[in-house]
């Protein structure tokens, strides 16, 4: 009896990696192009941005919020790095011309997402605004800013060593997916190792219990909401530079893939369970889906349906493993 | 000391990450440097008096061009097309010899002799938009642009100086069953590649009879 449960408890902590194993199994059968490396490769350059920005939304989630603001924060962040990297700052009183560097320009567009992000747990924590409707503000308002900023032109022609970041590749992986790699490893660590892990399970958890316990429940919030969005910067900065093209309407409905890649991957919307390997296995899980759906001609209208339906069942799963428990 | 120690490092590290990241200059040595605003409009008039006419000259005509097509699309795109981006489109400037089939109010049907039949094409006499001109003269790097606006200005301008300066005496002239000869921006998609009723964007247009 015990074993059964155990066996039980096991195949649903690897369900995530189960869906992924048959899913690519099955696209394999379909296409004979599915299995090859370059598809592999393309794939995973593909999925990259959704796994940096769906590892800030799995530490958000987990917490219990959600950020609805991480496609327009990307596009912002996108535009500064390349409008940094393209014009600098100019001060005409002080005859001042201020240049960046890749790295310069870069560090600017993730410190200024983390604000962004700062200032939406700012909002949640400070003002009791359910995370819901402060971060679906903060979308409309960096949508805005991004607009504002780039006069609602593309910013290209960004040199190629800033495309090497996009589109460049490192012993034979892409260049996205070893950031992707180093992001998702210190949040592991993060959540794992560090007490702010422990406090983010806490308060995911049970809120009360955790404010009770002494853990400082706005702190912890707005480093969570501040790391989302610096993740979310840092995917701009990688989409900007595989275009190389800061698009005024880049990002949208890249929360959508995230909050989907978070929930396929075993996180409950209600906090206090998942795990950021679960993310990046449903990050993965889109991305196959995505790039077999492409693989077998399926029409794109088509793909949105598969791709809301395979959503609706991970959210009726972990329901029923929420239940059960 | 231990702290004293860890601020002066981080210290250390913020300061050597701000130099590798940010670099001052005056702004007035640096706008002289990088020159003053782009003339959209000084540019396609240079582009337009001075180099288009060369490459109108040596233009392939169209059915060369559909013959090459036919046989191998990737070698005729290479040698005879130009694109300035990503994507499947691919630009060609061609010439022709055609017979106005119809009039109609923003477009010419055109009949062009093409093998032993004729090809329909259409020649836009209103709406003349897009980068068809501009990426069809192969006379535009895009390396040469720090932005997109400069270069879509390129083709706001040399599109109207097509609606102001060649299609209003053309259009007044032009009749039914009239002989012509054009010069035209043609725009092909390599996954689509169809060449019935083509549409051309005017460059060049001259009534013979």
């Amino acid at each position: 009896m015990i074993a059964l449960a155990s066996y039980k408890k096991n195949i649903s902590r690897f369900q995530s990696v189960i869906a992924l194993f048959i899913l690519c199994i099955v696209l394999g059968v379909l296409s004979d192009k599915f299995f090859t490396a370059a598809n592999g490769l393309n794939v995973l350059r593909q999925v990259a941005v959704n796994v940096c920005i769906a590892t800030g939304m799995t530490l958000i989630v987990l917490t219990g919020g959600i950020d609805l603001s991480v496609g327009s924060v990307l596009a912002l962040c996108g535009a500064i790095t390349a409008g940094l990297l393209k014009n600098g700052l100019s001060f005409p009183s002080a005859d001042l011309f201020v240049g960046f560097t890749i790295l310069g320009a870069v560090l600017a567009a993730v410190i200024i997402g983390a604000l962004l992000g700062s200032f939406s747990g700012i909002v949640v924590t400070s003002f009791r605004v359910p995370p819901f409707v402060a971060t679906l503000a903060m979308l409309t308002i960096a949508r805005g800013l991004t607009m504002l900023y780039t006069g609602g032109h593309p910013i290209s022609n960004l040199g190629e060593d800033f495309a090497y970041i996009g589109t460049g590749s490192l012993l034979g992986v892409p260049v996205p997916v070893w950031i992707a790699a180093v992001v998702v490893l210190i949040a592991v660590f993060i959540t794992r190792k560090t007490k702010l892990g422990r406090y983010i399970y806490a308060i995911g958890g049970n809120e009360t219990a955790a404010r009770l316990s002494g853990i400082r429940i706005n702190k912890v919030k707005l480093t969570v909401y501040a790391i989302g969005a610096a993740l979310a910067a840092l995917g701009g900065v990688i989409v900007t530079s595989r275009l190389d093209s800061a698009q005024p309407n880049a990002g949208i409905s890249y929360e959508l893939d995230a909050i989907a890649a978070v929930v396929i991957g075993g996180t409950s919307l209600n906090g206090g369970k998942g795990s950021v390997w679960g993310t990046v296995i449903g990050a993965v899980i889109i991305g196959v889906l995505n790039n077999g759906l492409v693989l077998l001609n399926v029409s794109p209208f088509w793909q949105q349906v598969v791709k809301g339906a395979v959503i609706l069942l991970a959210v009726i799963v972990d329901k029923a493993g929420d239940k059960k428990e | 000391m231990k702290k004293v120690v860890k601020y002066l490092l981080l210290l250390l590290v913020v300061g050597l990450v701000g130099y590798q990241s940010v670099y001052f200059r005056k702004l007035s040595e640096y706008r002289k440097a990088t020159g003053e605003k782009f003339d959209a409009p000084a540019f396609s008039k240079k582009i337009w008096d001075e180099q288009l006419p060369g490459k109108s000259d040596s233009a392939i005509a169209l059915t060369d061009l559909i013959h090459a097509l036919e046989a191998s699309p990737e070698n005729a795109f290479a040698k005879h097309s130009h694109v300035l981006g990503i994507g499947n489109y691919r630009y060609s400037l061609v010439k022709a010899e055609a017979t106005v089939a119809m009039i109609n109010e923003d477009e010419i049907i055109l009949q062009i002799a093409h093998a032993d039949s004729l090809m329909i094409v259409r020649l836009a006499t209103e709406f003349i938009y897009g980068n068809a001109i501009r990426d069809a003269s192969g006379l535009v790097d895009i390396k040469d642009f720090t932005n997109t606006t400069d270069l879509n200005a390129i083709s706001e301008e040399l599109n109207r100086i097509v609606r102001t300066a060649v299609l209003p005496s053309f259009k007044k002239e032009v009749k039914q069953g009239d002989k012509i000869e054009i010069t035209a921006a043609a725009e092909f998609n390599k996954e689509h590649l169809y060449f019935n009723n083509l549409e051309l964007i005017p460059v060049s247009l001259r009534i013979i009879k």
